[in-house]
């Protein structure tokens, strides 16, 4: 049978995999996806938990619920401020908005 | 729930996820994270949730990816550049140190799994959750105007 821990290992994985991304990838489109990679292994392992542990209230399905909301904000005004860096520096990548760096 | 339909998903969602954070094809990373999503809404359906299956669908697995196709074409980022070596050893020291984290985690023996109804879930969202539900939709709002105003283009 599937238990509680095959989802929370596959939940554990997925955020391993995203925070590789997100410290690997030098396109920030690419940053932000693994971002979303991130989230939704959060998702994940809130939805198992509620569904394994929790027979009668949905707290954490209604926090998967959230999390996605949260995530479709968070990813539509990152994309906007892309955009704005595309316009100044003409592309999206890391290396090229480090002009801050003391 | 059956151990084959589990295992055929993780496998799919952990190779589909790898394939999104290490293609240096931008647009192929896109569609492999769609790809990701959308098994990930196979899995709601296996712990027993067919409402929040279908709000990852059509969140998550189909507007999130067309949104990022549409940056990734906006902004002309056709490719992603090769990580350096320090950040590649950076990274897969924060993804074993996240695992090692996780391994806690891993031995729950109960296998029982409570479905919930979309009316149920509907009940639990405008009673128990109805000021959060309220405070998302002017979060929507506000990202939405936010968004509107921050990708708009500049007179002069």
């Amino acid at each position: 049978m599937v238990t509680l821990g095959h989802f929370l290992l596959l939940s554990g994985l997925l955020m391993a995999i995203g925070l590789y991304g997100v410290l690997t990838r030098r396109n920030l489109i690419a940053v932000l996806m693994s971002v979303e990679i991130l989230l939704n292994a959060a998702a994940l392992a809130f939805v198992s938990v509620a569904a394994y542990r929790d027979p009668h209230l949905f707290a954490g399905q209604i926090f998967a619920l959230f999390i996605i909301v949260v995530a479709a904000a968070e990813l539509s005004i990152g994309f906007a401020i892309l955009l704005n860096v595309y316009r100044s520096h003409g592309v999206v990548e890391s290396d090229a908005i480090s002009e801050m760096r003391g | 729930m059956s151990l084959t339909a589990f295992y055929a998903l993780a496998a799919f969602i952990l190779l589909f996820a790898l394939l999104a954070v290490t293609t240096a094809n931008m647009v192929r990373a896109a569609l492999s994270l769609a790809v990701t999503f959308f098994l990930i809404a196979g899995l709601y359906v296996l712990l027993g949730s067919p409402a929040l299956a279908a709000i990852q669908f059509m969140v998550n697995a189909s507007a999130i990816p067309i949104m990022t196709l549409f940056i990734i074409m906006m902004t002309q980022s056709r490719n992603s550049p090769a990580p350096k070596s320090w950040q590649i050893a950076l990274g897969a020291l924060a993804a074993a140190a996240a695992l090692v984290f996780f391994r806690v985690a891993v031995d729950h023996g109960d296998s029982s799994v409570a479905s919930a109804s979309p009316a149920v879930l509907g009940e639990g969202l405008l009673r128990a959750a109805l000021l959060p539900f309220e405070v998302a939709s002017v979060l929507l709002l506000l990202a939405m105007v936010g968004a509107i105003v921050l990708a708009r283009r500049r007179a002069g």
